[in-house]
């Protein structure tokens, strides 16, 4: 199973909420996936398909180098930009 | 729905404000007044934002303070504080009207109260809150947003 993990500074407040976004989003689009939320100091010692944080951890989140693809957002919470945004990894990636 | 509750205690409505800083430190007052956090918990979000940004901004026209449990919190808890004219955040160019602070004591058990937030916005009333000038009002607003199970 697929697994996405949601970062963000302190790991508990913007990335539950974009947990919860993107936990709709791949309810709709099928998709079995496990999903989870973590701080961005703990996540390079977690094993995910997908990373998934807000644009201004970009830096930081490349800067752990994890080996997973990567994708940042504007809205945390806007499902129509995680969307636009997964749906291309998911499908270069034949997840889906 | 037991911790999902709006009353005088965790609401203030139409606050001023002049600068971000002062909006967080009142709607983190909140929590403090309400024995969830300690008088350190303010003193990490706003350490953070100097430090990392406006990590708090989830949405336009919202901000949640917020840090981590060993930062001073005592319990689980959130409060909502409108504000009467808008704030802004040094590297946002949305601004803030409304703060939802709360406290969490590890990653996952105030689940309700981030999916209140995400409801709220997904219902389109981060626009509406800043019009609200009672507790009843917002009681009312409220009742449209059926939170999730």
């Amino acid at each position: 199973m697929i697994k996405i993990l949601m970062v963000c500074g302190a790991g508990l407040g913007s990335s539950f909420a974009m947990e919860m976004a993107v936990e709709s989003v791949v309810k709709e689009i099928g998709l079995d996936a496990s999903l989870d939320h973590t701080d961005i100091s703990s996540a390079s010692g977690v094993q995910a398909d997908i990373v998934i944080a807000a644009n201004n951890f970009e830096d930081q989140v490349k800067r752990y180098g994890m080996n997973s693809h990567l994708i940042f957002l504007n809205n945390l919470i806007d499902k129509k930009e995680i969307k636009e945004k997964l749906v291309p990894v998911l499908e270069e990636n034949n997840y889906i | 729905m037991g911790l999902i509750e709006f009353t005088t205690k965790n609401v203030e409505l139409q606050v001023d404000a002049k600068d971000w800083e002062e909006a967080v430190r009142k709607s983190v007052s909140i929590l403090e007044k309400n024995n969830h956090v300690n008088t350190e918990y303010v003193e990490h979000i706003i350490q953070n934002i100097d430090e990392y940004g406006p990590y708090i901004l989830i949405h336009p026209g919202l901000a949640i303070p917020h840090s981590r449990p060993e930062n001073g919190v005592n319990r689980i808890g959130f409060s909502l504080l409108t504000l009467s004219t808008p704030v802004y955040f040094s590297g946002s160019d949305n601004s803030v009207e409304v703060l939802i602070s709360f406290s969490a004591v590890d990653n996952r058990n105030h689940l309700e109260i981030i999916k209140m937030i995400v409801d709220i916005v997904e219902h389109g009333l981060i626009e509406k809150l800043p019009d609200v000038h009672s507790i009843h009002e917002l009681n009312e607003l409220m009742e449209e947003v059926t939170f999730s199970e």
